[in-house]
């Protein structure tokens, strides 16, 4: 039996057995190489469940649409190792209750998805362990490395001509897992931090404060980047700033549920090479 | 000959002890450098990274960022949560391509305000040497420039 036909009579066990009140997983999308997030509460409709290598959004985000865990049924959710991880920064974080999220796991390796065995979150925890360092996906992996060896003016040059691509559509901040809060910091007015045109100079406001509210707590499922309708590579900041926390205080996100962020968190000898 | 470039350089502090630090160079009658805007807020942990953002983008060609020695802060722990997010703040805006020079730390307790006028000369040397703060001035005028239709 393949995983798709696997994980669709799954679905339909947990839904008719009221297990679940909803399963969140993937649908045919507008083209043939896109998949579309299903939201499933009737048996009958698992039959539209796609599971294929296309199957690449994390849908860990939806869990916290306001109101949907509030009646303290339970949700299943098809989930990559990095959606995994996002839950367990989402209940680190007080968003959600673990118990809540059935997991149906899977990975695409090449364009065949294989099943991860395990249903609650800490299931995982073994193989969570074994990804720490690991960039779960490696596009754009030669400009990053360029990115790198170029001098800071370079690479200036660089984000301004990214940056003045970007129309602050805010697709980055609504694909993100981890764009949770009601109130956003561009929403502000008062003060205003973040410029509210899309000129260069707020664009690059906007990524940078992005970038550093994500640093510790991006799990690099790419929402963000495959979303950008005008392709910035927004992943590769949040894969400098997930391999500057793994660094410099050993924290991999999303290792399990009861980890301390890590920036509400601290060591008293943590390094401070660069303070005067 | 040209005058010689005179760099300003915001200093946020918090009050317990650089902003006590900076107080006792006063009264002290210690002199230095004029360059220096001093900020006081509560605790070092109060210091949003949008602070900095919005100095450097506002015309200042460095930024000083001073509390309490660890273990000194009012608030027990402040400076702790601090010094990690420049940690990380400071390695994402070197990567943005903000050289993070213009950006300094320090710990400076009430007690030390031979060590606030030292470094307050010192920086502003540094910044002179690095020359104002230019990176942002295209894009500022961007954002004044009437849109063309």
């Amino acid at each position: 039996m393949s995983i798709e036909q696997q994980y669709r009579t799954r679905a339909k066990e947990l839904l008719s057995s009221g297990e679940v009140k909803m399963v969140i997983g993937y649908s045919k999308g507008s083209t043939p190489d896109r998949r579309r997030p299903a939201f499933i509460s009737t048996p009958e409709d698992v039959e539209t469940l796609v599971l294929d290598g296309a199957c690449i959004a994390n849908l860990s985000g939806y869990l916290v649409t306001e109101g949907l865990l509030s009646d303290e049924k339970r949700v299943a959710v098809f989930l990559r190792p990095e959606g995994i991880r996002a839950i367990n920064i989402l209940a680190a974080e007080f968003q959600l209750n673990a118990a809540q999220v059935e997991i149906l796991g899977f990975n695409t390796e090449g364009n065949e998805p294989t099943a991860l065995s395990g249903s609650k979150v800490d299931d995982f925890a073994e193989l969570i362990g074994t990804l720490k360092g690991i960039i779960p996906d490696t596009a754009g992996e030669e400009l990053y490395k360029k990115l790198e060896a170029m001098s800071p003016q370079e690479r200036f040059d660089f984000w301004q001509s990214e940056f003045s691509k970007c129309i602050k559509c805010y697709a980055c901040r609504q694909a993100c897992p981890m764009c949770y809060c009601r109130r956003c910091i561009v929403d502000n007015n008062q003060p205003q931090w973040v410029n509210t045109s899309s000129h260069t100079l707020g664009n690059f406001e906007w990524n940078i404060v992005r970038a550093f509210h994500l640093s510790g707590r991006c799990v690099e499922c790419g929402n963000c980047d495959r979303a950008c309708p005008v392709n910035i590579p927004l992943r590769l900041i949040n894969r400098k700033m997930a391999g500057e926390v793994l660094e410099a205080f050993d924290h991999f996100a999303g290792s399990s549920q009861t980890q301390e962020p890590v920036m509400a968190s601290f060591k008293k000898d943590d390094t401070e090479t660069f303070i005067l | 000959m040209s005058e010689q470039f005179e760099p300003e350089i915001v200093a946020f502090v918090c009050t317990y002890c650089t902003y006590a630090g900076a107080d006792l160079a006063g009264t002290s009658r210690l002199k230095y450098a004029p360059n220096v805007r001093i900020i006081r807020l509560p605790c070092t942990g109060r210091i949003s990274p949008m602070f900095i953002l919005k100095a450097l983008q506002k015309g200042a060609d460095g930024v000083l960022i001073s509390g309490c020695h660890p273990g000194d802060c009012h608030f027990t722990h402040g400076n702790y949560h601090a010094r990690r997010r420049w940690m990380v703040f400071r390695a994402l805006l070197n990567f943005i391509g903000i050289p993070p020079e213009r950006i300094k730390y320090s710990w400076i307790s009430a007690a030390e305000g031979l060590k606030f006028a030292d470094l307050i000369n010192s920086i502003t040397e540094d910044i002179r040497k690095l020359g104002p703060f230019e990176q942002y001035d295209k894009l500022i005028a961007e954002t004044e420039a009437q849109a063309s239709l």
